[in-house]
């Protein structure tokens, strides 16, 4: 399971910026990849989240999420924890 | 409830302000005057520790003085001493809940806090529309600020007064005819309050057409600002006719081969906007068509949209769809009990009293007109006043 916190955004679209700021606030190290200028990106984007033409999308350790609900995300986040734990 | 006891004299500024408080907070209490040195001076000494004025008992507890019972209120351990948490059953009560974090419930949350109410924000984001657009040039103090800086700065005023905050939460019913109002959410947690605050504002309104919930977030967006740049290279249809429209046409101008405006009627808005979309050979105007469906399996591939005048119907193959038909007000909870105008608009008065004793709103719910961000806060101030006012007259 990849511990790693990727982020998919558009540097225009709000939600990005606040999901971006929630993740920091939280501590939390992520990779953010800019959908707009980066044509990769976008594919790989669409590739794991089922063809989302929808940003941010959020991929936290096996979930993959369409959409910044904070709530979501930070139970998400919980899998961080739980897979320190137990290393 | 547990009873309170006060210890107090004349002239003490802080026995005059726990009292008040007390007061304020429906909390009923006996006051006793203590002389220094006194015989009840001695008791007072014995049973709370302490010589200072004043002195505050909940049952037999010694809690202190003012500031102690404000941080015990902050703390929400107040209600818990008092016993009131048992009485509603675990439920946890609340002088106001605001329903909705954007703007108007924000505002009204630090308004609600000042006033040391104990105050929840219930919402399913923060932020509400202020985030569907990327700059904002018209808040005063800001000669233009970033939205989500905006946001965030409206959460820290916030969160600087503790203000508890339930977000990503949806609240689903309401039960406002007790003098307690009752909120339950979907996910079945429900809360207490002696006040209510709608803040509750606007969705964008939907096609309402076959394919358009499944295909939302793969090809359908309401949100131009933050998808459209998804849609480079794609063919888009644009749907609606005003301003919002002309923007997200103007916008796709740049990365788009063709672009589809559908209207259900002719197309108004800035005509300068105007002027430069038509002139565009990239955009193709449809006016006076509905949409009938959104065709697609697993992203958009086309719509079909029909002609209001002669009936014929025509396909548009498209890899993207912009919703831009306007906003609905989210007023669904209290459109049974509270009176709303032909819009569907929650109707106050100058001091955002809905017809329901103990029942505000603020905001773009409201039928307050000029939907501006700055209009919202201004309208959750009141809100907030109103509740406070409203709680110390049930007194
Ligand atoms: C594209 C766009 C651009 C704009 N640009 C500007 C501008 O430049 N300047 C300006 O001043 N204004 C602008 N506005 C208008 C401004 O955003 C609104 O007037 C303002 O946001 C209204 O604030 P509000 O708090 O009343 O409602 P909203 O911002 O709509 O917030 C409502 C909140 O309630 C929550 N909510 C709703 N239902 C529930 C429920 N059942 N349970 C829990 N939570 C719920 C929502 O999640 C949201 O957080 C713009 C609006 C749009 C759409």
């Amino acid at each position: 399971m990849s511990k790693q916190i990727k982020i998919y955004t558009n540097p225009g679209c709000p939600y990005c910026k606040m999901a971006k700021e929630f993740l920091l606030k939280k501590g939390v190290e992520f990779i953010d990849y800019d959908v707009k200028n980066d044509k990769d990106a976008r594919e790989e984007m669409k590739k794991i989240s089922g063809g989302a033409l929808r940003v941010p999308v959020i991929s936290v350790c096996n979930e993959v999420m369409v959409g910044f609900d904070r709530g979501r995300l930070e139970q998400a986040l919980s899998c961080l924890e739980q897979s320190s734990k137990i290393e | 409830m547990a009873k309170v006891i006060i210890y107090s004299t004349d002239g003490c500024p802080f026995c005059a302000k726990a009292k008040s408080f007390l007061t304020e907070k429906g909390i009923s209490y006996d006051g006793i005057e203590v002389q220094s040195g006194s015989s009840v001076w001695e008791e007072m000494k014995k049973k709370t520790g302490s010589g200072s004025l004043p002195q505050i008992l909940i049952g037999d507890e010694p809690v202190g003085g003012y500031s102690d019972l404000v941080n015990l209120e902050a703390g929400g351990e107040l209600s818990q001493k008092l016993g009131l948490a048992e009485e509603g059953k675990g439920v946890p009560l609340y002088d106001v809940i605001i329903i909705g974090g954007g703007p108007a419930g924000l505002s009204a949350a630090v308004y609600a806090a000042r006033k040391i109410l104990k105050t929840l924000v219930v919402s399913k984001d923060i932020g509400g529309q202020v985030a569907w657009t990327y700059d904002v040039d018209n808040y005063l103090g800001f000669s233009q600020v970033d939205t989500a800086d905006l946001i965030a700065k409206f959460e820290d005023h916030v969160e600087k007064y503790g203000v508890e905050k339930l977000v990503g939460a949806e609240v689903k019913a309401l039960e406002l005819t007790g003098k307690l109002k009752k909120v339950t959410t979907v996910d079945g947690d429900s809360y207490l309050s002696k006040t209510l605050i709608i803040a509750t504002g606007k969705r964008p309104r939907p096609l309402n057409v076959p394919g358009e919930k499944e295909l939302t977030g793969r090809g359908v967006t309401y949100c131009s600002t933050c998808d459209a740049a998804l849609f480079e290279g794609f063919d888009v249809a644009v749907m609606g006719g005003g301003n919002s429209a002309l923007e997200s046409v103007f916008d796709l101008m740049k990365v788009s081969p063709k672009i589809y405006m559908v209207s259900l009627t002719s197309v108004t808005g800035d005509e300068i906007l105007q002027d430069k979309v038509m002139s565009s050979p990239k955009v193709e105007i449809f006016t006076e068509y509905k949409i009938l469906r959104i065709e697609g399996e697993s992203s958009v591939e086309g719509i079909e949209i029909e002609s209001l005048k002669t009936g014929k119907t025509k396909k548009l193959s498209v890899q993207g769809i912009i919703v831009e038909i306007g906003l609905l007000p989210n007023s669904e909870l209290v459109m049974d009990i509270v009176e709303t105008n032909r819009t569907g608009e929650i109707i106050v008065d100058s001091r955002c009293h809905t017809g329901v004793s103990g029942v505000f709103a603020c905001g773009d719910v409201t039928n307050v007109p000029y939907k501006q961000i700055i209009v919202a806060a201004g309208e959750g101030a009141k809100a907030a006043l109103s509740a406070y006012d409203y709680i110390i007259k049930q007194r």
